[in-house]
């Protein structure tokens, strides 16, 4: 009803008065008040045209009827009141909490629904997603920063869906890095080609070399492959006691070397690896990292961990890689200044050079010299091996024992980082 | 929750099914293609109980398939906001732990462990309280409530908590009983 249009004399203070009462039975019809009530405003506002006297007259009962609805309201309506007043708690939480991750759109925190667009850190997502690229069953967590890049950690395929904000993972990182420090331990980032073992494929392997294959053992299962390495590792211990370390000896290769029909690979692990990574795993979280594909880098852990003790499926893989031809400690869950890296390669490492022990490549196989642009023969070729006591890894292993001493030194309370002293000690020890 | 209902589905049948045991074939057709999976709307199909009735099929041009309507009973399993159920720990990690219940998988994000509770990383990754007396690990079985559940047109996706009372190990795989 519009009582402006009826009411040209009183114009300013009855269009106001209209729309007050306009909006005052918008009010009530809304609230589905006693229709008495309503009845009784439409007789207020069908006098609305009256004097100014009236109009204070209706305010008084307007009010009054105000007045009866504030006491209608609670009274009929307490049960209604406390909810709102929850809920109103409950979107307080809401608005709390900061969402640190999700899982498959869902807040890990307080489980609400996430719109991917307007989170945080949720910005994209498809472009990495190695689903595609994973046959195998392990994929990687994929989570984004702020700074729209991929933040992964490989896991099972489960852990697909879950992503982190920034905060969350600076978070993670720190508790992390708490508990590792009460473990007295470090991070460990390996590489593995050249570093822990050498790897060829079938066709490359020369006439000469062709030696090798009566040595290995083809491995048809996972079973056979633990029962292998066990008897590796007994192997190693054998040996050292007898000081033999002459590796030509079939035994040795046996255990050391693998040829994956499926791959289509031959694959030598380098002496000492088996003893590396048990002593290396007392002192270091150990993450493998490597350019290679996924499905070679899960079978090549597989060969290294059986058990799967050491990595526990955490092997970053080419997919997982943030930026083009490079590594990046932004994929490892752990804090930068306590993350040591073994690598053959400097420069992948561009950013975190600090981080990097240098090791001098490990080539075994004849098309991995040719590949590197050697012309000398091949350990294959010479039939021969690096030392299991004064190898690379060997020397490589006390570098890091070093290292561990100093940051853990209770004198100096080098809880920081191993400083470059060490690391250009590491670098020559390895260059040795 | 688990519900029981009657759903309908037009089956695709190959002509040379077409028999006297085509009703079979169709019922073991069904079977095959709707148990185990997961529709947003009624949650996990987890088993056919009965066939309420297969109506008139319809001879499909050029191919010479024949679609019959068909209406089952079965029975579904879909999570709720705010059911408690029981899951068996399938993965624990440093962001927290997934667990399965039945089809179902729940994620329990570290910030709904109890805070007394810290992660263990190791052999077997946990969560262990400070006097030891409690332990999520893999296989352990749990109590736990769902806070969220997000449903895609083929998966269901669930936080759970056990950050409450009453919540928490049911089981556990590394005590001797």
């Amino acid at each position: 009803m519009s009582l402006a249009a009826d009411s040209p004399v009183h114009s300013s203070s009855s269009d106001d008065f209209a729309a007050i009462l306009d909006a005052e039975l918008d009010k009530i019809s809304d609230a589905s008040a006693d229709t008495r009530e309503v009845s009784e405003e439409e007789q207020d506002s069908d006098h609305g045209e009256e004097s100014d006297s009236n109009l204070d007259l209706k305010r008084v009962k307007r009010r009054k009827v105000e007045i009866c609805e504030g006491i209608i309201d609670p009274l009929s309506s307490t049960s209604q009141g406390e909810p709102t007043q929850t809920s109103g708690a409950l979107s307080l939480e809401k608005e709390a909490c900061l969402h640190p991750g999700a899982y498959g759109g869902l807040c890990v925190k307080c489980g609400q629904e996430m719109d991917e667009e307007s989170g945080v850190a949720f910005g994209i997502k498809q472009q990495y997603n190695t689903r595609s690229r994973n046959p195998l069953s392990m994929i990687s967590c994929t989570c984004v920063t702020k700074k729209d890049y991929m933040f992964m950690e490989v896991y099972l395929s489960c852990l697909q869906n879950l992503r982190l904000a920034n905060d969350e993972i600076a978070r993670l990182r720190d508790k992390d890095l708490k508990n590792l420090l009460h473990h007295k331990k470090l991070y460990l980032v390996l590489d593995l080609d050249h570093t822990l073992l050498n790897s060829a494929r079938l066709p490359d392997i020369t006439a000469e070399e062709g030696y090798l294959n009566g040595q290995r053992d083809s491995l048809p299962g996972t079973f056979s492959l633990a029962v292998i390495c066990t008897l590796s590792n007994l192997g190693c211990k054998i040996l050292n006691n007898l000081k033999i370390y002459n590796l030509r000896s079939p035994d040795t290769l046996k255990s050391s070397l693998f040829r994956l029909d499926r791959m289509q690979m031959m694959t030598k692990l380098r002496p000492f690896v088996h003893n590396f990574l048990k002593e290396a795993s007392n002192l270091f979280e150990m993450y493998i990292y490597t350019m290679g594909e996924r499905p070679y880098a899960l079978e090549m852990a597989k060969l290294l961990d059986p058990g799967d003790i050491y990595f526990n499926s955490k092997v970053i893989a080419q997919g997982d890689c943030t930026e083009r031809h490079q590594k990046g400690l932004d994929v490892v869950l752990g804090q930068e200044s306590a993350v040591l890296i073994l690598d053959d390669t400097e420069g992948v490492w561009g950013k975190h050079k600090e981080n990097l022990i240098l090791m001098e490549r490990y080539h075994f196989f004849a098309s991995n010299c040719q590949h590197f642009g050697f012309n000398t023969k091949s350990l294959s070729q010479l039939k021969s091996d690096e030392s299991e006591t004064e190898g690379a890894l060997a020397t490589v292993l006390k570098v890091l024992q070093r290292v561990h001493s100093l940051f853990y030194d209770p004198v100096s309370f080098l809880q920081e980082r191993k400083d470059d002293l060490v690391d250009r000690d590491a670098r020559q020890a390895s260059f040795k | 929750m688990f519900f029981h209902i009657v759903l309908e589905r037009n089956m695709q049948l190959h002509p040379r099914h077409f028999g006297r045991d085509l009703r079979d074939k169709l019922v073991s057709k069904l079977m095959k293609d709707v148990e185990g999976t997961c529709s947003g709307r009624h949650g996990f199909i987890v088993a056919i109980t009965g066939i309420e009735n297969v109506g008139k099929g319809l001879i499909r041009d050029g191919t010479g398939f024949v679609t019959f309507p068909v209406k089952y009973q079965c029975v579904v399993f879909r999570p709720f906001k705010g059911e408690i159920v029981e899951a068996v720990v399938t993965m624990v990690n440093k962001m927290g732990f997934f667990a399965e219940a039945g089809p179902v998988q729940i994620f329990v994000s570290n910030h709904l462990i109890p805070d007394d509770m810290e992660f263990q990383s190791g052999d077997v990754p946990n969560y262990t309280t400070s006097d030891g007396s409690v332990k999520i690990q893999k296989e352990s079985e749990v109590r736990l409530k769902i806070i969220g559940t997000r449903v895609d047109a083929t998966e269901i996706f669930c936080i759970g908590t056990i950050k409450d009372d009453f919540l928490g190990v049911i089981s556990d795989p590394g005590a001797n009983p």
